[in-house]
């Protein structure tokens, strides 16, 4: 079983270590919870079920001066397990971010790439500042999962992470493998539009707006997506994501299983789909 | 009056686990050198408990049912939100039920440097939300 969305932002270890990481997950970010220990965060995927959790940079120098966490933070993580699989950030307002993206790729085998246009601050379908990424991550042979929906960020801004701004992207880039994590809550529709016409963009199940993860996901996948769809056009396009640690990861997994899917897509959705997007059927990486 | 308070961290490894901290509290109630008075143990937290039971694995897995069957997971709580203070959903309400049906602490006579126990009675740090690094005090005070 395959976490595809873990911010690893309240790992005691690398807030020991920078004591700038603080500031930034509090103030950027939004979460005003103490730190636990790495160890901690194991268990939690433990009582998951998870076996292995992307771990995800997100580098805001340019809109807030920080990044939430380091790629060198990332690769300090990979570094003391195995279990962990890194996505890099850059910062798409910098000149140099499609080189930035290739250079950290190449020092420390990051698996993908993470963008968060509500927190960067940048437009999605800016073809100056955005497609040179996207063109190094078709280069890389890396997804990208862009941040769409949603962001409980205080100073985030969601008009930018709307999942119809990736529509001229994903033609421009047909090789390109797009992850919208959240379903695009609330552009739920628009989000499944994009998957069921282009086969290279995925969706994970972490829909967090009220109440429990079991009462987001149902709502959402019952009363408006409806199961035939994922089971029919999106079976090998939905991930499992937690979006740790906004929600424990037990709880997100549990409302997967809830849904009572077919067995075979319940598989495909905690791993077989995580595999493929990640290149890591039939390979390891890092 | 002398009043000390003894700090103690927990790492949980489960959603619910009973620790036994027996232990751990006879040990601290004697490095505060306080030889006759009271301890009170407490959780610092609201998704914990501290009780006092029969240390017997069946006894275990019976009180941990019994909360599950009071408190279950499925009911419609207000609990289940964004809490914006956390940056966190809070979506734990049964956890919390849980900890207010068993309590944040317990009391104990301290005779000559140990606390008063029956033959029968383990203390228990209740985790109810982990697994979590979790902390708790002893409190003596002659």
């Amino acid at each position: 079983m395959i976490d595809i969305h873990t911010h690893p932002v309240q790992i005691a270890e690398l807030h020991d270590a920078d004591p700038t990481l603080g500031p930034a997950v509090r103030d950027v970010f939004g979460l005003f919870v103490k730190p636990q220990p790495l160890t901690t965060y194991f268990a939690q995927l433990d009582a998951a079920g998870i076996e292995r959790a992307v771990v995800l940079a997100i580098d805001c120098t340019t809109a807030h001066g920080c990044t939430i966490v380091s790629n060198d933070q990332i690769a300090t993580l990979m570094g003391m397990s195995e279990r962990l699989i890194g996505f890099a950030s850059v910062d798409p307002s910098s000149s140099t971010a499609a080189d930035d993206l290739r250079h950290a790729v190449s020092a420390h085998g990051f698996a993908g790439l993470k963008l968060d246009p509500a927190l960067q601050r940048f437009a999605i379908d800016d073809s100056e500042q955005a497609y040179p990424v996207y063109a190094a991550c078709v280069e890389l042979e890396i997804p990208v999962m862009v941040h769409c929906g949603l962001s409980w960020a205080r100073v985030g801004r969601s008009a930018l992470a709307h999942p119809l701004l990736l529509e001229q992207v994903v033609h421009d880039f047909p090789e390109l493998r797009v992850i919208i994590p959240h379903l695009g809550w609330p552009w739920v529709n628009e989000t499944i539009m994009l998957a069921v016409k282009h086969q290279n963009v995925f969706v994970d199940t972490s829909v967090l707006f009220s109440g429990t993860p079991s009462d987001s996901l149902r709502h959402v996948v019952e009363n408006v997506i409806g199961h035939e769809v994922f089971d029919r056009s999106m079976s090998g396009q939905v991930l499992f994501g937690s979006n740790y640690p906004r929600v424990d990861p037990k709880r997100a997994a549990h409302a997967v299983r809830e849904l009572q899917l077919r067995p075979s897509l319940e598989q495909k959705i905690f791993s077989a789909n995580a595999l493929r997007v990640l290149g890591l059927d039939g390979k390891d990486a890092r | 009056m002398t009043s000390i308070v003894k700090r103690f961290g927990i790492t949980t490894e489960h959603d619910t686990q009973l620790i036994d901290i027996t232990g751990r509290v006879r040990e601290l109630i004697a490095e505060t050198g306080i030889k006759d008075g009271v301890a009170n143990v407490m959780t610092l937290h609201t998704t914990t408990a501290i009780t006092v039971n029969e240390g017997l694995p069946d006894l275990e897995d019976d009180l941990l049912e019994l909360l599950a069957d009071l408190a279950p997971p499925e009911r419609p709580y207000r609990h289940a939100r964004f809490l914006h203070s956390d940056g966190q959903m809070a979506v734990n309400a049964p956890s919390h039920l849980r900890g207010a049906l068993l309590g944040m602490q317990v009391i104990l006579a301290v005779e000559d440097g140990t606390p008063v126990l029956g033959s029968r009675q383990t203390i228990y740090f209740v985790e109810l939300d982990g697994p979590l690094f979790r902390e708790a005090i002893v409190h003596v005070h002659d």
